[in-house]
């Protein structure tokens, strides 16, 4: 459900771009989205070309790119991928997705929130890293 | 061409859509700032504004210990949906994590800040009030580009009348005029005891020093051992007693003529 909220801040935010830069057109622009934010690519998308219509940016390509998500202990070591982790992945907290009335984790709306909900599968430390895969960004814009 | 930054634009845009931004900050902690936080949102809806209550403190978020839910957050189309209550819009971590800890730091913490911003889903407020945690790191970082975008923006900060907690909020009030942030003034907390029908200024009094740091004094606080036991009840900490609350009501009122 968060794909519309994000939707809309990349449209916002690629319009002020597009001011401040004195563009009236975008061709293609390419999103990458981290693993852990679990998009719906074909929502976002719906949600992106919905959005920019009426808009400059109404016309533009969008490409979504996916980073996936790799996480390194900096106590022991490890390294484990998004799979493992959501598996390991603290039920204790929730956020409730509305109108369908799904507890979801906050991780895929917070994903900076991997040390509270996570711990290393390997020695239980919340120290790790989160190498990748937690961004939304522009990474490309072609005009 | 340098890419947008979507998620800070999102959270600056965002909290842009307050006609109004109020931060209360320190730099120092333990001064009762939160305490402060939610007394001004309190009154200041009570005063028939509309009013959010942004809790910025991601280690130590005191928001939901005051205003405690059992509710979870939830998420909707628009983002995530502030907390409803006593007539405020609530946003904090610890309605997410509750009592968890949340280590991090550095550009971790700034792209948590920036995502629970850009998410949060506030209405039109008259109001934004955010409890900025002590210190002049991430948060206040992320709270400076905000002010500087808000054309009706006003921070407040929060000392205790000791030379120790002063010289540090010294340095948050240069960080804030150098970016050229406008600062209302000063709210003393914990001020002076009242012993029977004497007052007891237990750290004395700052007067003098005040007036060398180029801003005014919003208004003194008692130190209130009443304010505990409100939080203790489950009371709002500006209803511990008349005394109190008048002194924040006049504060308010300040900042309704200034913003």
């Amino acid at each position: 459900m968060h794909e519309w909220s994000l939707a809309d801040a990349v449209v916002r935010s690629l319009l002020g771009f597009m001011a401040s830069e004195g563009l009236d057109s975008i061709k293609e622009v390419e999103v990458t989205w981290g693993e852990i934010l679990e998009l719906d690519t074909g929502i976002f998308e719906q949600a992106f070309y919905e959005l920019s219509k009426g808009t400059p940016l109404e016309g533009a390509k969008l490409v979504l790119k996916e980073e996936k998500a790799y996480f390194r202990c900096n106590s022991c070591g490890a390294e484990w991928d998004f799979k493992t982790a959501d598996e390991i992945l603290s039920r204790e907290f929730e956020i409730l997705e509305e109108p369908a009335g799904v507890r979801e984790s906050p991780l895929h709306f917070l994903p900076d929130l991997a040390r509270t909900l996570l711990r290393c599968p390997k020695c239980g430390s919340r120290d790790f890293d989160l190498i990748s895969g937690k961004d939304l960004r522009v990474s490309k814009v072609v005009a | 061409m340098r890419a947008p930054d979507v998620l800070q634009d999102e959270a600056l845009r965002r909290v842009s859509r307050a006609d109004r931004l109020l931060m209360v900050a320190s730099g120092k902690g333990g001064v009762g700032k939160s305490i402060i936080s939610i007394s001004l949102a309190s009154t200041l809806s009570e005063m028939g504004r509309k009013v959010g209550l942004l809790d910025l403190d991601v280690h130590g978020p005191s928001i939901p210990q005051v205003f405690r839910s059992e509710r979870l957050i939830k998420a909707t189309k628009h983002g995530l949906e502030p907390l409803r209550m006593n007539g405020l819009e609530l946003m904090s971590l610890g309605y997410i994590v509750r009592d968890s800890p949340v280590p991090l730091g550095g550009e971790d913490k700034m792209s948590l800040l920036k995502m629970m911003v850009a998410l949060t889903n506030w209405s039109h407020l008259d109001y934004l009030v955010v409890d900025l945690p002590p210190g002049t790191g991430d948060e206040m970082i992320l709270a400076i580009r905000a002010l500087k975008r808000h054309p009706r923006s006003g921070t407040v900060l929060v000392t205790l009348p000791s030379k120790l907690s002063l010289s540090i909020v010294r340095r948050a009030l240069d960080l804030l005029r150098d970016e050229g942030i406008r600062v209302l003034g000063i709210i003393e907390n914990m001020s002076y005891i009242r012993c029977g029908g004497d007052i007891v200024r237990p750290f004395g009094s700052l007067a003098l020093d005040y007036s060398s740091l180029g801003t005014q004094v919003l208004g003194s606080l008692p130190l209130e051992p009443a304010v505990e036991e409100a939080l203790a009840s489950g009371k709002l900490p500006h209803k511990a007693s008349r005394e109190v609350m008048e002194a924040v009501s006049a504060i308010a009122s300040r900042i309704e003529v200034m913003m």
